[in-house]
């Protein structure tokens, strides 16, 4: 194999590099073996056999075309320089080439998909770049912020390091703050047998607490039985995931699945989070042995859908001027809510100007499969890989772009900020709290 | 069940409350909640803007509360909320509240005669463990309370708890160690890299935990001691009900799940998963849940699967009185189902509580919901009225009569009920 010329600047990464300076080619040699081995399938050695490296993954790739066409940042050259030459050498590879490969795995691909859409044979490309991952967090080589988020997910099973009584507290606090719109809005904490239980991501209670108010104020006024868990087990997030370390990822799903199942609830409701999706949807569950999770689970776009067509939430005046909306990967591309989400846009949006490409051919954010999670070291390279999506928001002329997921939304404002786009990004939560009707009877009594 | 001898077993029902009252009476009426004799109904009301009180039966507190919430019986029949006033959280029993006041408190815990009443606390950001109001020393600050259990007689409280204060992005310091277990307010000597499922002997002498030394290295516990093997994953260990020197833990070894005894494997079989292993009372059996396959759930016992699984999950077993059945809920396309011995009884539902067996076995009761309405079904057909709220039926110590309590058209009933008309 040629090797691959690879630009880049050099990023210093303190945990990549200590890790780099510990590892022994014997440890590697052996983790390398063991999962190739003993966790993968058929279905790897499926994907290599079949891959005639036509190099149309790379045309669907952001990070490819974002970067001049760059090949290093070609879904298959990522393969290529890694896993192939794994499995060719045996293992017997040193420390600095699995630094490279988490830089590679975790720094430089999303596992949004889209190139499997457009590979002739659907090579699950973002499969193996976890496979990738797998390796290198039991070796330890995962990007320092990454790293930390999944020991916080560890200890606290949540993404932030909340701690317990700060979670309560929250909740508490932003119940206060919805009874200021709505006197009787209620955040019911630990209600056995109510029909929802509504879930969120670490994030929220700790920089976005206003979210919990808002969907206390939709719950209320939408007339639903719900309840929030005042136990771990509230986060839904999951870095773990894509750190490659899977049992604390399942542990963290476990939780959360048997929080819903402890309360008695009919289905889990979300907030606007992709790879919170993912994670509680499907890999979390896979990997327990559920062939779904046993209580089902909504995304809050297919909720909102629902509150919307079914008139239980009614838009008293859209919002004017054009605004646009990210495709979330992990609900769109791979959920397939996007006929939903521009439903949900279309109805409290004046004027809701569609991305091109849409739907599931959507570009990712670049923030997502826990890129934005890897930190300020990696942000440089990642904005500028968002070039591509850059454009794609400006042509929408859009002064608020809509981002019903978390990771989309931190992303895209470091587009909007790198790019100088001067658009506002927003949850579509906060879209729907300013457009929906408030009945008369639950409106504040003026004094 | 604490006296559960001395419960009224002989009136056959008491209108104890009329509930829909205090849907008029009151600006908002929240869930209610039962004593364990079902003699008291309480709810959290509120009263106005920022004024909180708590009916209970035809009462209220004296003294109402800007917030309350988490409001608990004591197994002696007391009632607990935590409250706020001026801003500050403390514990109230009966409307009486601790002196001490809080930053926070929650997590109320109880002896199971109820005379010990917990909560894990915080003070100037510092946290512990408080036991009839008094604070637990400790001689490291603690930065943080996972969990925390006491033993039944109350005498022994353990919590997980960062022991080590970290710094931002510290992974050095997190995998030197920085969690451990706090005994009677004494940490463990070992800081652990992440501990889990605290478990504690019904007699309170022996403590396990899981515990993670690196990335990838899991193991067990015991008092402080590990086990001598380590594993790829774990799950909460549980203690022998008769013998607190045996441990048991699903453990994941080569891809799959087994159950483990004290270190050893003593399952042949590999599960794709296992979980929540139950000794009987006796401990002569265990019996947990597994997917021999891949979304096929059932109940081994003794590592030997029943023949017939359910597609999405299956719950915690529960074991008869003598430890001869198990029964378990589990869920198949969309419905609840009660297993006894790998048989489903009865109906589907739309959820259905933990099970009790009858004296002599053959019967299971359980609280189950269908169509919005709760009733109470016997070996899964519904036997008694829809209820608006039900709570789980109790068998008399004499196992002839069963306590059933709801709420029928806002009224909250408690019924006893002889097991033979049921």
């Amino acid at each position: 194999m040629k090797p691959t010329i690879v630009k880049r600047e050099p990023v210093v990464d303190e945990a990549m590099d200590q890790c780099e300076a510990r590892l022994t080619e014997e440890e590697i040699e052996k983790v390398i073996n063991e999962v190739i081995d003993k966790e993968t399938g058929g279905r790897l050695w499926t994907y290599i056999n079949t891959c005639i490296h036509c190099g149309l993954c790379a045309e669907a790739c952001h990070w490819y075309l974002s970067n001049d066409r760059d090949v290093s940042f070609a879904p298959v050259t990522k393969i290529k320089d890694t896993l192939w030459v794994m499995l060719e050498k045996k293992g017997k590879v040193d420390a600095a080439f699995i630094k490279r490969c988490s830089q590679i795995s975790h720094t430089e691909c999303n596992a949004c998909r889209r190139c499997g859409m457009y590979c002739p044979f659907g090579i699950d490309i973002a499969y193996m770049i976890l496979v990738v991952r797998r390796i290198c967090a039991k070796l330890g080589m995962v990007p320092l912020y990454l790293q930390d988020t999944v020991h916080s997910h560890a200890a606290t099973m949540n993404q932030m390091w909340v701690k317990p009584d700060e979670w309560i507290d929250t909740l508490q606090w932003q119940e206060e703050e919805a009874q200021g719109y709505v006197p009787s809005a209620r955040l019911p904490l630990e209600k056995e047998g109510a029909e929802i239980m509504y879930s969120v991501i670490g994030p929220e209670p700790k920089f976005l607490a206003q979210l919990l108010g808002n969907i206390t104020v939709i719950m209320k006024v939408a007339g639903l039985d719900w309840t929030m868990p005042a136990t771990a087990g509230w986060d839904n997030s999951n870095m773990a995931m894509y750190s490659g370390d899977f049992e604390i990822m399942a542990r963290v799903e476990r939780l959360h699945h048997e929080t819903a199942q402890r309360l008695k609830v009919k289905k889990i409701v979300m907030g606007e989070c992709g790879h919170a999706f993912r994670g509680a949807e499907y890999d979390g569950p896979t990997w327990m042995g559920w062939m779904k999770p046993p209580i089902p689970i909504v995304h809050a776009i297919a909720f909102y859908y629902d509150l919307i067509k079914s008139g239980r939430i009614k838009i008293a005046k859209k919002i004017e001027g054009p605004i646009t909306s990210q495709y979330p990967c992990n609900v769109i591309r791979n959920a397939g809510l996007g006929s939903k989400l521009r439903y949900i846009m279309s109805a409290v949006c004046e004027d809701f100007v569609d991305l091109i490409p849409n739907d599931r051919h959507a570009f990712c954010c670049n923030a997502g499969g826990g890129t934005i999670n890897c930190g300020p070291p990696w942000k440089k390279i990642r904005v500028q890989s968002a070039k591509l999506q850059s454009e794609n928001f400006k042509r929408t002329g859009a002064h608020t772009i809509v981002t019903p997921c978390h990771n989309c939304h931190s992303g895209v404002e470091d587009i909007v900020d790198g790019y100088k786009l001067g658009m506002h990004v927003k949850f579509f939560s906060e879209l729907l709290i300013e457009a929906m009707e408030i009945p008369e009877h639950l409106k504040p009594k003026e004094e | 069940m604490f006296n559960i001898e001395s419960w009224d077993w002989e009136s056959k029902e008491k209108m104890l409350a009329d509930t829909a009252k205090w849907k008029d009476k009151f600006e908002d009426v929240w869930e209610p909640y039962i004593s364990q004799d079902g003699e008291k109904i309480a709810s959290i009301v509120k009263i106005g803007e920022g004024e909180h009180n708590i009916a209970v039966n035809e009462g209220t507190w004296e003294e109402p509360f800007e917030k309350i919430w988490y409001s608990r019986f004591s197994p002696d029949g007391r009632l607990t909320a935590l409250i706020t006033k001026d801003m500050e959280w403390t514990m109230a029993v009966d409307g009486k509240t601790w002196e001490q006041m809080y930053e926070y408190i929650w997590d109320t815990k109880f002896s199971a005669d109820g005379k010990i009443i917990a909560a894990t606390t915080k003070v100037d950001s510092v946290y512990g463990i408080t036991i009839n109001e008094k604070t637990l020393e400790c001689p490291v600050q603690l930065e943080s309370i996972a969990s925390h259990v006491i033993s039944p007689d109350g005498k022994i409280s353990a919590a997980i708890a960062q022991t080590v204060p970290l710094g931002q992005a510290d992974l050095d310091g997190f995998l030197k160690g920085s969690w451990s277990v706090v005994v009677n307010g004494k940490p463990w000597k070992n800081n652990f890299v992440d501990v889990y499922g605290l478990t504690m002997s019904n007699d309170g002498k022996n403590i396990a935990v899981e515990y993670r030394d690196s990335i990838c290295e899991y193991g067990i516990l015991v008092n402080e001691k590990p086990w001598n093997e380590k594993f790829a994953c774990t799950w909460e260990p549980v203690f022998h009900p008769k013998n607190s020197d045996e441990i048991t833990a699903p453990v994941r070894q080569w891809g799959q799940w087994f159950l483990a005894t004290n270190g050893r494997i003593v399952w042949d079989n590999g599960f794709y998963s296992l979980l929540y292993p139950t000794y009987s009372p006796d401990g002569n059996n265990i019996a947990a849940a597994v997917a021999p396959q891949f979304a096929k759930w059932t109940i081994a016992v003794n590592g030997q699967p029943w023949s017939v699984t359910f597609g999405e999950c299956i719950q915690k077993p529960c074991f008869s009185p003598d430890g001869r059945k198990v029964a378990a809920i589990a869920k198949d396309k969309g419905n609840w189902l009660l297993v006894v011995d790998g048989a489903v009884l009865g109906e589907a539902f739309d959820n259905i509580w933990e099970p009790v067996f009858s004296p002599n076995d053959d019967k299971v009761i359980c609280k189950v919901e269908k169509n919005g309405k709760y009733a109470i079904a016997v070996n899964g057909k519904i036997r008694r009225n829809d209820y608006e709220a039900l709570w789980n039926p109790v068998v008399s110590p004499d196992g002839t009569k069963v306590m059933i309590c709801g709420v029928e058209d806002g009224k909250y009933y408690r019924k006893v009920v002889p097991l033979s008309d049921i």
